[in-house]
C-alpha cells in the first residue's frame, strides 16, 4: 500500500502546479464567465451580480468576436500546413549532411525561435514599412508600385502570418532534426539496395517513420495558431479594422484594455472549448491510424 | 532535479504574494506613516520627476510606468490594493480610475491647499470639467493641445500665402500640394488619431454630449466633420498607409500639413533642425464654430487608500507653483496647466508656444465617460476608417457606430 502511494508523492509538485496554475484559472474564468464583473468590482464587490449565460449570448451575437474567430481559423488552416511543411523540408535538407557547415546552418535556423518578439517586430515593421521599408524598396527597384504590407486588410494577415511562420519553423526543425537521428540506417540502406532513388527513399521510408514528430509538431503548432497573439499584437494591434485580430488579441482587449472581466472569461472558456475539441479530434485521427 | 527547484520557487512566489496581499489589507494608521511618498510618473519622465522634486522637502521615490501598460498597471495595483500614493492620470482614463475606486476624492482635503482650488487652473480642465460623479478626483499637473502644424516653405512654393484658418481653406490647400506629384500628400490623418474627429465637430459648433450628459454623435455637425474627414481622403490629400511616420513625412515634405501636439513641434527641432524657419504652428483650422481644439494632457491624482494624504497634497500642491510648472517645461517640454504659468511672458516668447497657450484658452476635454479610449475612440476610428480605407458604406458604417456608444454618458 505504501508503495503504491510514493509515485504520487514524485508526481505531486508538478501536479500541484498544474492544479494551481493550469486547471484551477480555468474554473475561476468558468466562474467569472457567469458575471458581469468589470473593474468596478475591485472598488466594491457589490458591483459583481451573476448574469447567467447572458455573456455567451452576447459573445455569439458579437461580429467582432466572429472576425477574431475566422481570422484564427484562417490562420491555423493555413499556417499549420505552412510550418510542418517547410520545418520539414529545411530539416531534410538539414540532415543530409554532418558538416560543420550544416551544423552552424541549425543554428541560424533556431535563431529566430529564440529571438525576443520585440526586437524581431521591430525589424520586420521597418522591413514592412511602406515609405522607408526595405521590402518596398527592391520593389521599386524593379518598378513595383508601393505594396501596403501591413495596412491592406488581407495582406495584414499575410504579412503577420509570415512573421510567425519565420518565428515558428526553428523549434520544430530542430524536433525534426531530433526525429531523423532515430531513422534505423539499415532500412535505407536495404532500399538502397533494392534500388530505391533519393526521392523514393525520403517518401516511402523516412517521412513514414517520423510520424509521431510529425503528429506532435501538428498538435503544437495548431494549439500554438489558435493562440496566436505575439505577431499581431507588436506588428498591428490588431488593425487594420480587425483584419489581423486573433482570438487571443480579442479576449486581451476586452479584458485588460475595456475591462471587461466576465466578457473576457466567457470569450476565452469559449476559445479553450476549441482548442480541446481540435486537439481531441488530432488525437483520435491519430489512434486510428496507428495500428502497425 | 531542476522540476524540484521550478516546483520550490513556485511555492515560495505563493507563500510570497500571500503574505503581500495579507500585508497590504492590513488597515492604514490615522496620520501619515513614514517613509517616502511614492509617484507613479508616466513615460519615460522619472529621472525629471525626481529633479523637479528635490527641494520640495518631501522624500519622493519615483516609479516611471510606460504609457503602454499603464491599463495592466492599474487593474493589478486596484485588485491588490496596494497603489502608489499620487499616479498621474491621462485625461481619457480619468473616468475609468475613478469608476475602479483608485483615486481619493478630493474636495473636502483640498480647502486647506491654496495652491490646488481650480480657479488657478483654466477653465477647460479644472473643477467639475474633470469632476467624476461631482466630485473632484485629481489635480490638472501638463496640459497638451491639437494644433496645425504646416511646412510654410512648401505651401509659399504652391501660392498659399499663409497656413490655412479654416478646414475649407485647408481642404482647398490640401487639394493643391497633392498635385504636385505622384507619392506627394496635402495632409496626414493619423489612423489613430481617435480625438481628431471630435475636434472637427466641435469646431463645426456641434458637441458629442447632449444635454443630458449622454454620448450622442448623431448631430447635423459630426456629419459635417464626417463630410470633411472623408472628403480630405476622397481628394486623395491623405496617404491611406497606416504605417505613414508623421514626423518624417512633415520633414521631407511628403505631408506638408497636419494637426498634432507640441510633442511634433519638438521632435521637428531635434531631428530637423535645418528646417528651422519653414514651419510653424497656427491655430487649430475653424469651421462654423470657431477654432476649438483639444484638452489633453494628464492630471495627478491621489491613491485612495494612501496612508500619506498630507506629504501627497502638499507635494501635489508644491509641483502646482508656477515655478515648478517652469522648471517643468524646461526639463521635459510638457506645457504647463497652471494659469500664471501659462502666461508666462519667458514661456510665451516662443511664437510657436504662443498658438499652443492661446489654443489651451478655448480648448476642451474629451468628455469624461469611462471607457471613452475604448470604446467610443476604437469604434469612431473602426467606422471612418472602414469608410475611407475599404469603401464600407457610410451610413451603415455610422449606425452600427452610433449603436455601439448606445448607452455611454457621463457620470
Amino acid at each position: 500500500m505504501r508503495n503504491r502511494l510514493i509515485p504520487y508523492l514524485f508526481v505531486s509538485p508538478a501536479m500541484l502546479l498544474l492544479l494551481t496554475f493550469g486547471i484551477f484559472p480555468i474554473f475561476v474564468a468558468a466562474v467569472i464567465s457567469t458575471t458581469n464583473m468589470n473593474i468596478s468590482a475591485f472598488a466594491n464587490w457589490g458591483n459583481v451580480d451573476f448574469i447567467g449565460i447572458d455573456n455567451y449570448t452576447r459573445l455569439f451575437a458579437d461580429k467582432d468576436f466572429w472576425q477574431a474567430i475566422g481570422n484564427t481559423g484562417l490562420f491555423a488552416v493555413v499556417g499549420v500546413p505552412a510550418i510542418v511543411v517547410l520545418s520539414l523540408a529545411v530539416a531534410l535538407l538539414l540532415n543530409r549532411s554532418q558538416k560543420r557547415f550544416f551544423r552552424s546552418l541549425r543554428a541560424f535556423y533556431f535563431i529566430p525561435a529564440i529571438t525576443a518578439i520585440v526586437a524581431v517586430s521591430l525589424v520586420w515593421s521597418y522591413l514592412y514599412n511602406t515609405q522607408f521599408g526595405l521590402l518596398n524598396y527592391l520593389l521599386s527597384l524593379v518598378g513595383v508600385d508601393q505594396v501596403q504590407w501591413l495596412s491592406d486588410p488581407w495582406l495584414a494577415k499575410f504579412s503577420v502570418g509570415l512573421v510567425a511562420v519565420w518565428r515558428g519553423t526553428g523549434l520544430n526543425i530542430i524536433i525534426f532534426l531530433a526525429a531523423l537521428q532515430g531513422v534505423p540506417k539499415e532500412y535505407l540502406e536495404a532500399a538502397s539496395l533494392d534500388g530505391a532513388g533519393e526521392w523514393k527513399k525520403t517518401f516511402s521510408i523516412t517521412i513514414p517513420l517520423l510520424r509521431f514528430a510529425i503528429f506532435f509538431v501538428s498538435v503544437t503548432t495548431t494549439i500554438a495558431w489558435l493562440q496566436f497573439f505575439d505577431e499581431p499584437f507588436v506588428l498591428t494591434d490588431g488593425g487594420p479594422l480587425g483584419a489581423t485580430t486573433s482570438a487571443s488579441i480579442f479576449l486581451y482587449k476586452e479584458g485588460f484594455r475595456l475591462n471587461q472581466f466576465g466578457y473576457a472569461s466567457a470569450g476565452s472558456i469559449v476559445l479553450f472549448a476549441i482548442i480541446a475539441v481540435v486537439t481531441l479530434v488530432q488525437l483520435r485521427l491519430r489512434r486510428a491510424d496507428d495500428d502497425y | 532535479m531542476k522540476r524540484t527547484a521550478t516546483s520550490v520557487l513556485a511555492t515560495l512566489a505563493v507563500a510570497g504574494l500571500t503574505l503581500g496581499v495579507a500585508g497590504c489589507s492590513s488597515t492604514a494608521p490615522e496620520g501619515d506613516a513614514e517613509g517616502p511618498v511614492t509617484v507613479w510618473v508616466m513615460g519615460d519622465s522619472g529621472e525629471n520627476f525626481e529633479t523637479l522634486v528635490a527641494d520640495s522637502g518631501i522624500e519622493v521615490e519615483v516609479v516611471a510606468i510606460p504609457w503602454d501598460s499603464i491599463d495592466e498597471k492599474l487593474t493589478t495595483a486596484v485588485a491588490s490594493g496596494s497603489g502608489p500614493d499620487i499616479l498621474q492620470i491621462g485625461l481619457s482614463k480619468l473616468a475609468t480610475f475613478a469608476e475602479a475606486g483608485a483615486l481619493l476624492p478630493l474636495d473636502d482635503l483640498i480647502g486647506d491647499y491654496p495652491g490646488l482650488a481650480a480657479d488657478n487652473f483654466p477653465v477647460g480642465v479644472a473643477g467639475l470639467s474633470t469632476a467624476v460623479d461631482g466630485q473632484t478626483v485629481s489635480i490638472p499637473w501638463v496640459s497638451d493641445t491639437r494644433v496645425l502644424f504646416t511646412r510654410t516653405d512648401i505651401l509659399a512654393e504652391n501660392g498659399i500665402d499663409s497656413p490655412p484658418s479654416t478646414w475649407d481653406e485647408l481642404r482647398d490647400a490640401a487639394k493643391t500640394l497633392a498635385a504636385r506629384g505622384e507619392g506627394q500628400y496635402g495632409y496626414y490623418i493619423p489612423q489613430w488619431d481617435a480625438p481628431l474627429p471630435v475636434e472637427m465637430t466641435w469646431s463645426m459648433g456641434g458637441d458629442v454630449i447632449d444635454a443630458d450628459g449622454n454620448v450622442d454623435f448623431d448631430t447635423p455637425e459630426f456629419a459635417a466633420a464626417v463630410d470633411l474627414y472623408t472628403g480630405l481622403y476622397a481628394d486623395g490629400s491623405v496617404p491611406v498607409n497606416g504605417d505613414f511616420d508623421q514626423t518624417q513625412g512633415f520633414i521631407s515634405g511628403v505631408a506638408p500639413m497636419l494637426v498634432s501636439g507640441p510633442y511634433l513641434g519638438k521632435g521637428i527641432a531635434d531631428s530637423a533642425p535645418e528646417l528651422d524657419g519653414k514651419w510653424q504652428a497656427s491655430p487649430l483650422p475653424a469651421g462654423d464654430g470657431g477654432s476649438v481644439s483639444l484638452f489633453a494632457g494628464s492630471n495627478l491624482g491621489v491613491w485612495y487608500n494612501t496612508d500619506q494624504k498630507d506629504a501627497s497634497l502638499k507635494l501635489l500642491e508644491y509641483v502646482s507653483q508656477p515655478e515648478q510648472q517652469l522648471a517643468w517645461y524646461e526639463l521635459t517640454g510638457e506645457l504647463p496647466t497652471v494659469n500664471a504659468a501659462l502666461e508666462d511672458a519667458s514661456l510665451n516668447s516662443d511664437p510657436n508656444v504662443k498658438v499652443y497657450t492661446e489654443q489651451l484658452a478655448t480648448a476642451k476635454v474629451l468628455p469624461i465617460v469611462a471607457g471613452w479610449d475604448g470604446i467610443v475612440g476604437t469604434e469612431l476610428l473602426n467606422a471612418l476608417n472602414s469608410i475611407v480605407l475599404t469603401g464600407a458604406d457610410r451610413d451603415t458604417a455610422l449606425a452600427a457606430f452610433y449603436a455601439a456608444t448606445e448607452g455611454l454618458a457621463i457620470k
